[in-house]
């Protein structure tokens, strides 16, 4: 390896293993690691896979740039490890924060209910006279005296991170802004976070849920920051070019998260990675759609990309807290490799949504797990290969899968252990392809002819049965499945959301105006670049505005691109009304042109271009059929329970551009296993994906 | 003429797979269905409030899984029932969606309820219906938005229709949409909605037979008669492990909205015999004069929430458990009213009779026990001098209140109990839309009922009007709060109070009209969940954190529970 090489490097922690992908950028070629992650300091997890590279010779000098993606203050969160929050409200409102949505979430039979543990309790809370109306004019003015009292009183119960949440704040700061000086003069370390700059928006609850997960999680998002930043500096990776990924589709640079009032864009920020792989690397099929569908161990997640771009949507829950940040839209549904069949009192097969995990893991991986999980089905039914599981890292016990399936499914329904393993196959597969549809209809989507792009270890073991149910007829499977989240952190520009929220009639909103408000918000965002060491030049802003019908109980957001270049003007808001009305059109199936229109917060997005992988040139070939020595021998797969067919088996690594196979077929690889079944040819592209096609 | 299912139905052994992938498939259908009609339904009731079902029904009309509406799910047999006692089969037709909001001939909640139901054919045999309800905007009766604290009469609540074909072969029946459209204050908007309505329904439909087509309308029947098995055999088999007995609970509503004075009575005795579970409510009151009277259809809804609540919430719910359950009434009582006594307030009375048929299975489920909850109640202000510019002066809330006390478990604060479970509005967006102030939104220490695990906490919420207003207030709970169980002590009751210009205040019954003008205010105070158990046996930890948290006060703590820190 040349000395001058130089290197980018992508770390996506998960729950189980560290996916490192490092790109040469001289050649655009990539090497990948998996290490086991190490959940207690997973920054331990990251150097060791670094420390794999290095071994293999890459000099930690020469990586130039560094974009990590971490669970890290999800983990918190589910764990409840999160900072002692103290927090400031308006005098007379302690019930927000219980009263909360007041409807109940999980089951609804279900009356022995219990909210989520409160992130900072009554007894940490403080009420703070001062009051402003819906104008943004001063009631009652703040009580400082008050905001002194609370925060000794607060510090001596042991908080380190202030939330503060006053009513209308996003229509006037002042007292929130105020009262973080009255803080710091106290307590020159606290971490603060406010409202009106988490979530500048209408709607108390869930911007006090929203300030509350940024005060909560912003101490262990800093020190963990910290201490990478410490133990890169160490191994010697010596660059400064240190990103964060976000829920957003961005990156941030880790001085912004180090700076506060953006940790929860990290909340949600590991689906986003893939999903920003797979509209930047499959650029064609993502203008024409595609439904991505990430199954790891646990779980399933499914996201959609139309017109090059992912779906967005403001609002979600995490841990059953509402989360008002932009954020991948995705519906998760519990069906992973390690989902776990079992009978229920009814006498149905079922499957998930406990999960075997990695520990024990399906009753295949040999670490006493009896419960048959969705590998065990695959290994039962010949789809994957025992002894080739993680590039051979690990075996799998066929045995032990066959073992647990006779015992917990087919001995109980009398069945054989084949069919058992069929039918576990069978309904996991529906019901993925049950929940694109039903995502699809949600969203006003239809996925027939969009490619299905699977990744994580599982995604392509099924694939070719969840495209057959949704009638999707191109599979594009990318070269490192299994570490495609790790290679999506390579792929994305640095982006910071802002918003203002300001209900007016939108016929009473002067073009002026609206251009002054999205004129301060830039300038804020310049600040902020400007402090993260970001060159504002190279930014590129784009407006949007949530709007509704009046009388209509939520917005949607439109984009304000190609309006009003000069300064917006009458024509603009014109504009921006009639793409209102069609993208109601479109999501709600209806639109009222005749109805008024009112706006509710103005956003803005500021992307700034970082250095990105670029794949290289797309390699010239002609197809061919699949070589000889890519062929490694045949296995008994049963594609259906009752007969075994003989398939031929080809290693990933040794299929070149141009080579065809025709299913069924299975093609292995160090990170996952495509499925290619009787119908299905498959054939590798000119960037090394497998595309996988239905004949006729 | 159609086979039916029955006469086709054979021992059809279908798959556990199979059963198991129609089960996905029919609740991912019911999913689409509810989106593609709130993406589709034009009034806000619709598109915010949700205040609507979709269901896939078996050729009886059976619920083969449940809405997240829940207590809609209970009523289709009732009116699948009636629509196959009112036409001969071979009149059933494809593309046939028949309509009614008929409480008493449909088993609808009350009329502003419109229910559609249509077969589903495949191949000449009928094996199910696809059906919907949704709320009505308005539909005609006494009041605006026709829903109503003190009809006398179910002719009061709006245009009835019996179970009538809207559309017969495919054909939109213009003639009787005009006639609904006649009699409603929104003519427009309950327009949109039907249209959406059916539409959604006719999508069940369609899907349905795609499922017919692809699997077979045998296996289709037989996956539905499994589901429906599997449902009733679950039950069974924990009615089975309950111990035999009696038990009989009773409760009370403040008053019927008519007679002030007369507090309306819910009653049940529960009977397990080995396989067997009754449940009585002969000794229930006299049907009201007003509107809180229940249909079977609701009381049923109450049982099987009640039922499930206390067995085991993960029992899956579908009309297979019908088999297992005996239900009794004696006539013109008020879970049993004949027409036409009006039922259009029938949510505050389900939610009463909900904690006195789980007060009565406490004792055979004693784990699962349950102190009474707060139920849920209304507010509605309509603004006199037109509310704020480019906003409508109609400002309606529905609020939560709290659960009761439970064996091992604190009643949860501030939340929607048991059927009940719609959002709250934000005070930014009601301030923002409507000419109010919202001065307090607080906790009201020592409303939750003193146990050894404690009730629920309430809240209060303080208006202050900025124009002139007229209040409609509706709710319960200020007479008779919440009870405890077990040696706990009632919740405490609701309150609520008008405060003049001076800041007088003046407690005035729980549902009413009151107008008011700019200057004046009122507070509410919802119903604090009872009490499970002698307080005197809770764990001080407990006492000293609620005091901390400020839902107990020290001297509520010193007085109820003998607490001193």
């Amino acid at each position: 390896m040349a000395d001058s090489a130089r290197y980018r490097l992508g770390v996506d922690v998960g729950g189980t293993h560290t996916d490192l992908v490092l790109l040469n950028v001289a050649s655009g070629a990539i090497a990948v690691e998996k290490v086991s992650s190490t959940p207690a300091n997973p920054a331990l997890g990251v150097l060791d896979g670094i420390g794999n590279f290095v071994a293999k010779g890459t000099p930690p000098g020469a990586i130039e740039f560094f974009s990590h993606g971490t669970t890290i203050t999800t983990n918190a969160l589910l764990e409840m490890r999160g900072a002692r929050v103290g927090l400031l409200i308006t005098r007379g409102y302690r019930a927000v924060q219980e009263v909360q949505s007041q409807a109940r979430d999980g089951n609804p039979f279900d009356y022995f209910y219990d909210k989520p543990e409160p992130l900072a309790p009554q007894s940490m809370t403080r009420e703070i006279g001062g009051r402003v109306d819906y104008e943004g004019n001063e009631l009652a003015p703040l009580d400082e005296d008050a905001v002194r009292r609370a925060v000794a009183e607060l510090h001596a119960a042991g908080a380190t991170s202030f939330a503060v949440c006053y009513l209308f704040c996003y229509t006037n700061p002042s007292h929130e802004l105020r009262t973080r000086e009255l803080i710091l003069e106290a307590l020159p370390e606290a971490s603060v976070s406010l409202s009106c700059e988490v979530l500048p928006r209408i709607r108390e609850w869930p911007r006090l849920s929203t300030t509350l997960l940024n005060a909560y999680l912003q101490p262990v998002l800093v020190r963990y920051i910290g201490h990478l930043n410490r133990e890169l500096d160490k191994g010697g990776v010596e660059t400064r070019q240190r990103f964060l990924m976000q829920s957003n589709g961005g990156v941030m640079p880790f001085s912004a998260a180090v700076a506060g009032g953006k940790t929860v864009y990290t909340l949600f920020s590991g689906p986003a990675a893939g999903a920003r792989a797979s509209a930047y690397l499959a650029g064609e099929d993502a203008q024409r759609g595609i439904v991505t569908l990430d199954m790891g161990g646990t779980s399933c997640d499914i996201a959609f990309i139309e017109g090059g771009a992912p779906l967005e949507v403001t609002e979600v829950t995490v841990a059953r807290r509402p989360l008002g940040v932009p954020a991948l839209d995705l519906t998760t549904i519990s069906a992973g490799g390690g989902s776990i069949a079992w009978i229920d009192r009814g006498g149905f097969l079922c499957v998930g949504p406990h999960s075997a995990g990695a520990d024990p893991g399906p009753a295949c991986y040999g670490k006493g797990g009896e419960d048959p999980a969705v590998t065990d089905a695959d290994v039962a039914l010949g789809y994957l290969n025992p002894g080739y599981f993680l590039g051979g890292a690990q075996t799998l016990d066929a045995a032990a899968a066959e073992a647990a399936l006779r015992d917990k499914v087919a001995g109980p329904l009398g069945m054989t252990v084949r069919e058992a393993a069929a039918g576990i196959r069978r309904i996991v597969d529906m019901r993925m392809a049950d929940e694109v549809k039903v995502f699809a209809a949600k969203r006003g989507v239809d996925p027939q002819d969009f490619t299905l792009l699977p990744f994580g270890g599982a995604g392509a073991v099924h694939a070719a049965a969840v495209a057959d149910e949704l009638g999707i007829r191109r599979i594009l499977v990318p070269p490192r499945p299994g570490a495609f989240s790790a290679l999506g952190l390579l792929c994305t520009d640095v982006v910071h959301d802002y918003i203002r929220s300001e209900l007016r009639p939108l016929d009473q909103v002067p073009p002026d105006h609206a251009e002054s408000v999205y004129a301060a918000l830039e300038e804020r965002a310049k600040a902020e670049l400007a402090e993260e060491g970001l060159d504002s030049a190279a930014s590129v802003f784009e407006r949007e505005l949530d709007m509704r019908y009046t009388g209509q109980g939520y917005e949607l957001r439109v984009g304000l691109s190609g309006l009003g270049a000069g300064g917006l003007d009458a024509a603009a808001m014109g504009a921006a009304r009639d793409r209102f009305d069609d993208h109601h059109a479109r999501i709600h199936g209806h639109a009222a042109k005749e109805r008024p229109v009112e706006v509710v917060s103005y956003r803005l997005r500021v992307r700034v271009a970082v250095p990105k992988y670029v794949p290289v040139p797309a390699a010239e070939f002609t197809a061919a059929p699949a070589p000889k020595d890519a062929a490694k021998g045949t296995r008994a797969v049963w594609f259906d329970a009752a007969t075994a067919t003989e398939t031929t088996l080809y290693e990933r690594d040794r299929l070149p551009p141009g080579a065809v196979l025709k299913g069924p077929a299975i093609v292995e690889q160090f990170d996952s296993t495509t499925v290619a079944p009787a119908g299905w040819t498959a054939s590798v592209d000119g960037d090394y994906n497998l595309i996988l096609t239905r004949e006729g | 003429m159609p086979d039916t299912a029955d006469a086709r139905r054979k021992d059809t052994a279908v798959d556990a797979v199979t059963i198991q992938v129609l089960r996905n498939k029919v609740a991912s259908l019911v999913d689409e269905m509810h989106y593609h009609f709130y993406r589709s339904g034009y009034s806000t009731i619709i598109r915010e409030s949700r205040d609507f079902s979709c269901v896939i029904l078996d050729a009886r009309g059976r619920l083969i899984t449940p809405p997240p509406m829940f207590f809609h799910g209970t009523v289709y047999p009732h009116f699948v029932g009636r629509i196959l006692e009112l036409y001969a089969p071979e009149d059933i037709r494809d593309g046939d969606v028949f309509v009614s909001d008929h409480p008493y001939e449909a088993g609808v909640p009350h009329v502003s309820d419109m229910g559609f139901v249509a077969p589903i054919l495949c191949d000449g045999v009928l094996i199910g219906f696809s059906g919907s309800i949704a709320h009505k905007a308005d539909i005609g009766g006494t009041n605006p938005g026709s829903t109503s604290a003190n009809s006398t009469e179910i002719y009061h609540e709006g245009l009835l229709l019996p179970p009538i074909k809207m559309c017969e072969g495919g054909e939109y029946s213009t003639d009787i949409e005009r006639l609904i459209l006649a009699n409603s204050r929104q003519p427009d908007l309950v327009r949109g909605d039907i249209r959406a309505q059916i539409a959604a329904t006719r999508m069940g439909v369609t899907r349905m037979q795609e499922l017919g087509a692809r699997f077979g309308a045998d296996v289709v029947i037989g996956a539905f008669d499994a589901i429906l098995s599997g449902a009733a055999e679950e039950l069974q088999a924990a009615i089975r492990a309950m111990p035999d007995g009696v038990s009989t609970a009773t409760g009370y509503m403040d008053d019927d909205g008519i007679d002030r004075d007369l507090a309306v009575k819910f009653s049940v005795t529960v009977t397990v015999a080995g396989d067997d579970i009754a449940f009585d409510f002969s000794e229930s009151g006299p049907q009201a004069k007003g509107p809180v009277n229940l249909r079977p259809s609701m009381v049923e809804a109450c049982v099987f929430y009640s039922l499930i609540g206390a067995l085991g919430p993960d029992l899956h719910f579908n009309d297979g458990m019908r088999d297992v359950v005996k239900f009794v009434y004696a006539p013109r009582t008020v879970t049993n009213a004949e027409s036409p006594a009006p039922v259009s307030s029938y949510q505050k009375a389900n939610l009463k009779l909900v904690d006195v048929i789980l007060e009565a299975l406490a004792h055979f489920t004693p784990e699962r026990a349950i102190a009474g909850s707060g139920s849920s109640g209304s507010l509605l202000v309509n603004w006199q001098q037109g509310g704020r510019e480019g906003h409508t002066n109609l400002q309606y809330e529905i609020f939560a209140s709290a659960y009761g006390g439970g064996a091992g478990h604190d009643g949860a604060s501030m939340v929607a109990t048991h059927l009940s479970n719609l959002h709250i509005t934000p005070i930014e967006i009601l301030e923002s839309e409507f000419p109010c102030r919202i001065s307090e939104f607080g906790i009201v220490p020592d409303s939750g009922g003193a146990g050894e695990y404690r009730g629920g906490a309430a809240f209060r919420r303080r208006y202050e009007l900025l124009q002139d207003g007229l209040v409609v207030r509706r709710y319960d709970r200020a007479k008779f709060p919440s009870t405890g169980i077990m040696g706990g002590a009632d919740g405490r009751p609701s309150r609520f109070v008008l405060v003049d210009r001076d800041g007088k205040e003046k407690d005035v019954p729980a549902a009413g009209r009151f107008e008011l003008t700019a200057g004046e205010g009122f507070y509410l105070e919802k119903a604090g969940g009872g009490g499970y158990g002698d307080p005197s046996k809770r764990d001080p930890e407990a006492i000293a954190r609620d005091i901390a948290e400020g839902y107990v006060t020290a001297e509520a703590a010193k007085r109820d529970y003998g607490y001193e820190e």
